[in-house]
Formats: structure tokens, C-alpha cells, sequence
């Protein structure tokens, strides 16, 4: 199963994510960083398990996150 | 009588405020979390740091201002609060942005602002326009000498106020990267790879070299230089004495990003050159050993930036710098005999060997450079240190584990 990770930490809220899947992503009202819904948090890392059609929404994120801190294992 | 201006220089990390302090700087400005403009290539500080940085400074006697000057959306404003109630808390001397929202909580919260670059203040109607806010305007960078003056002659004739009650105060940039965009107008990076610049996240796209093709026929256009978008870095070390009578209370360098020894080397030059023209004795020899100095350090070749009104810019020669001087990584601090005052490093990387230059930067020793004359390692007199050994030698301050030590060496370019 597909993996959609986020190294929190390094995010910078530009907002870039959320603006282009906003069904997955919101932006933090309280640090002001990106937040994968429903996602785990270890770390200040996030972890998604998603089905396929899922990553393939969250693909273009990858490189889309001007500080590369959103993944797909 | 004369009035005595604030040298004000870039910190990114802990060693760097205090390769300030040891530089003989007036005030530090640094940024934390993501709000900042060098949100990217900065080490960066935490919101926790900010008591830490207060106290560094504030007991050696120098100012601490918090830069906040990226654009800010409404899902930043909770982060912001809570950075104003600590820049409050801890009595962080001022806030520099670009923002209204910045502007309209510091007035809220009655901290004094300091408007930024950002904000690309040209003219003594925005001058005034800001005095209602703020204590400080920093400049455009674009504006020439003359400019500069017309706006400093302004604020004295038309008895422009800031908010503490006292004369409004002009910020300049004396020295570092600048832009090849007015500052804060520039999308390259956010067009090229969705980097903002304005979230502090520049790729520095125009760092790079670029050929210009004729679309139609294939062609290559002659250009007489690749790196057509870079410009060179400013430095104002030459006319520091203009600068100064111009009218300008504070000279800003740009570098948070750069490393300790970059804020040492650079700040100490232009607090002797401030002194040097205050004592009347600023010469042509002295000005040519400080360019000489601040060629060690990271640069892009040299220019006086739109100060002296050029008409276009000066580009980059070669990528990255040129500087004259390079560290190299070759290992950590250890720990640190008090009484003896002698610290001890690993040695990770490479080798030492007497008569070469080193760098030890740490947050307690900020950048110190020396040659080293003997050598201990492990214990007993040695003629090299090598990857594996323990290096013991003289150190006035504490030793920490985060503690670098860098061989520097000479940098031929060709």
C-alpha cells in the first residue's frame, strides 16, 4: 500500500498543498504549517497509508512542495 | 554634532551572534520558524530561542530585532501572535517587516517596528506615510546616494517622528547579496520551481548561467557573460564616508545564511571603517586592506550597488564565490579543560599540521581564526593530526561539543 509522508518540520507553509488537494491537506490555524489529514505523527514526521488513487491525487505534490518535504513511498 | 550610527549585522545561528558581539556590532537581526526571509538556507532559530538570543545580547550590550518580513497568509497570524507575545515577553528591541498584519500587531502590542526592505520604501511620502508605525525605515536598495539624502534632509525638515517621539531613523544596506529584482518584487523562483522567495524559500535562480537562444533559427545571441541575471554582491566599504553623511542612522549587512566567520570578518571591517571616518582617519590604504579582508569571505565579486547611481548592474563573473579564503571541514569539539583553558577536538576529517590556519566556530566563541604554531595530539607533541586523533590546544572560551574547527585554506581562482 502507497505511503504519503511529510516531514513536517521543514514545511514552510506556502500552502501549495492544500491549495492543489484540498481534501487531504489542510494548513494549521496554529503553527501556520501544512497538515495531512488523518495522517500519523511521529516525530513532527506524518504518515498516510492511501490506496492508489489517493497517491496518485498527491503525486504532483512531490514536486510541487517548494521545499520537497512531502514524499510517496 | 555628529551622529553616531548602528552598525547592525546578520545573524543565523548562535555562533554568529556571537562572531557579532566579538566583531564589535551595535545590533543582531535574526529570524525564526518559517516567517522569516531566509526561511530556506538559514540554520533558523525556534520560537524558544528567542528569550536566549534577548539575554545574549542584551548582557553584552546590544540590540536584538526579529525579522517577520515574508508575505503573510491568514493561516500564519495564530504563529505570529504567538512570536510578537514572545518578542514582548523577552524584550526583543524591535520587529522588522514588510507586512500589515505585522505592522498593525506590533502596534497592538506596542512594539516597536522597524519596516523593512521588503516593503521597498523610495521616497520621503512613504517615509512619512511608515513614521505613524515605526522608528526605522530601511531603504529600497535601490536608491541612490542622492536619493538617500533627499530623504534624510526630509525627515530632519519636516521633523518626522517615529513612534518612540524621537527622529525617524534610515536604514541602509552596506554590504552582501543583492537581488537581481527590486527587493521583494521577484518571482523567478517561485515561477521556476514554486519557490516563493517571499516565503523565504528563494533557489536563487538567478545564480545560474543562462544562454539566450533565438527561438525561431536555433541560435546562440552573444552575451558577454553567462550569469546575466546575478549580480555581484554590494559592498559600501569604499564609500562608507558618503554613506554616513547622507544622513543614515543604521548600516545593515546582509548574510543570514552565512556562517560565523562571514559575520566576523565582515562586521569587524565595517565597525573599524564606521570608527575610521568618525576619528577622521579613514584612508585609501585603509579601504584597500578591508576589501582585501572581505574578499576572504563568501562574495560574488564586488560592487557599490546603485548607490553611486551606475546605470545598470554588475553581474557575477563565475558561479558560487569568490572568495579568497575556504574552510574546510576537519572536526568537533570534544571538551574543555577550564583551568587550563585548553579544549580538545576530534579530528574527523583530513589533517592539521603546524603552521596552518584554523577556524573554530561555536555559540561561545563565535568565529576565531589562528595559525597553530604546536601541535598536541593524543596527549603528546605531534608534527600532524590526523583523522582519528584528539587535538588538544589553547582555547580562551569554552569548548562545546557543537563546536566546528575548520582548516582554512588559500582559494585560487582562475
Amino acid at each position: 500500500m502507497p505511503k504519503i509522508v511529510h516531514y513536517r518540520n521543514k514545511c514552510i507553509g506556502c500552502g501549495i498543498c492544500y491549495q492543489q488537494q484540498p481534501l487531504y491537506w489542510r494548513m494549521s490555524k496554529k503553527d501556520g504549517k501544512a497538515t495531512l489529514l488523518n495522517a500519523v505523527t511521529k516525530k513532527d514526521v506524518q504518515l498516510l497509508d492511501v490506496n492508489e488513487e489517493t497517491a496518485e491525487a498527491n503525486r504532483s505534490l512531490i514536486a510541487a512542495c517548494p521545499v520537497r518535504v512531502i514524499k510517496l513511498m | 554634532m555628529k551622529k553616531k550610527v548602528e552598525l547592525l549585522a546578520p545573524a543565523g545561528a548562535f555562533d554568529c551572534i556571537q562572531a557579532a558581539i566579538n566583531a564589535g556590532a551595535d545590533a543582531i537581526y535574526f529570524g525564526v520558524e518559517q516567517l522569516n526571509m531566509r526561511t530556506r538556507s538559514s540554520e533558523g532559530f525556534t520560537i524558544e530561542d528567542i528569550k536566549e538570543v534577548a539575554v545574549l545580547c542584551h548582557a553584552n550590550n546590544i540590540k536584538a530585532y526579529l525579522t517577520l518580513n515574508t508575505v503573510m497568509y491568514d493561516h500564519d497570524l495564530q504563529l505570529l501572535r504567538i512570536i510578537l507575545n514572545k518578542v514582548k515577553q523577552h524584550s526583543i528591541d524591535a520587529v522588522i517587516a514588510a507586512d500589515f498584519a505585522v505592522m498593525q500587531l506590533c502596534k497592538e502590542l506596542n512594539i516597536p517596528l522597524h519596516v523593512s526592505t521588503q516593503a521597498n520604501v523610495s521616497n520621503s511620502e512613504a517615509v512619512q506615510f511608515f513614521a505613524g508605525m515605526s522608528d526605522v525605515v530601511v531603504l529600497a536598495r535601490e536608491l541612490t546616494l542622492q536619493q538617500m539624502k533627499a530623504i534624510t534632509r526630509d525627515i530632519e525638515r519636516k521633523n518626522i517622528r517615529g513612534v518612540s517621539g524621537e527622529l525617524l531613523k534610515i536604514e541602509v544596506f552596506v554590504h552582501g547579496a543583492l537581488c537581481m529584482a527590486v527587493s521583494g518584487k521577484c518571482y523567478l523562483s517561485l515561477h521556476a520551481q514554486n519557490a516563493s522567495a517571499n516565503r523565504g524559500a528563494c533557489v536563487q535562480t538567478c545564480r545560474r548561467a543562462y544562454k539566450v537562444t533565438d527561438a525561431e533559427t536555433g541560435e546562440e545571441l552573444l552575451i558577454d557573460n553567462e550569469y546575466i541575471l546575478s549580480p555581484k554582491d554590494l559592498c559600501t566599504i569604499g564609500v562608507i564616508d558618503q554613506l554616513i553623511d547622507a544622513g543614515v542612522d543604521v548600516l545593515k549587512i546582509e548574510g543570514r545564511s552565512k556562517g560565523a566567520e562571514y559575520v566576523q570578518t565582515v562586521t569587524q571591517c565595517y565597525r573599524e571603517a564606521i570608527d575610521a571616518v568618525d576619528a577622521g582617519t579613514y584612508t585609501q590604504e585603509k579601504i584597500a586592506a578591508w576589501e582585501q579582508r572581505l574578499a576572504t569571505v563568501y562574495n560574488r565579486g564586488f560592487w557599490e550597488g546603485y548607490y553611486l547611481g551606475h546605470p545598470t548592474g554588475e553581474w557575477t563573473k563565475k558561479p558560487g564565490s569568490a572568495a579568497t579564503e575556504k574552510k574546510i571541514y576537519v572536526g568537533k569539539g570534544r571538551k574543555y579543560y577550564p583551568k587550563i583553558k585548553v579544549g580538545e577536538f576530534n579530528i574527523e576529517s583530513g589533517s592539521l599540521k603546524a603552521g596552518d590556519t584554523i577556524l573554530i566556530t561555536g555559540r561561545r566563541h563565535g568565529a576565531v581564526k589562528e595559525q597553530l604554531h604546536t601541535l598536541t595530539v593524543n596527549g603528546e607533541a605531534a608534527v600532524v593530526a590526523n583523522r582519528g586523533d584528539k587535538l588538544t590546544l589553547p582555547v580562551a572560551t569554552v569548548v562545546l561539543p557543537t563546536d566546528k574547527l575548520y582548516k582554512i585554506v588559500e582559494e585560487v581562482h582562475a
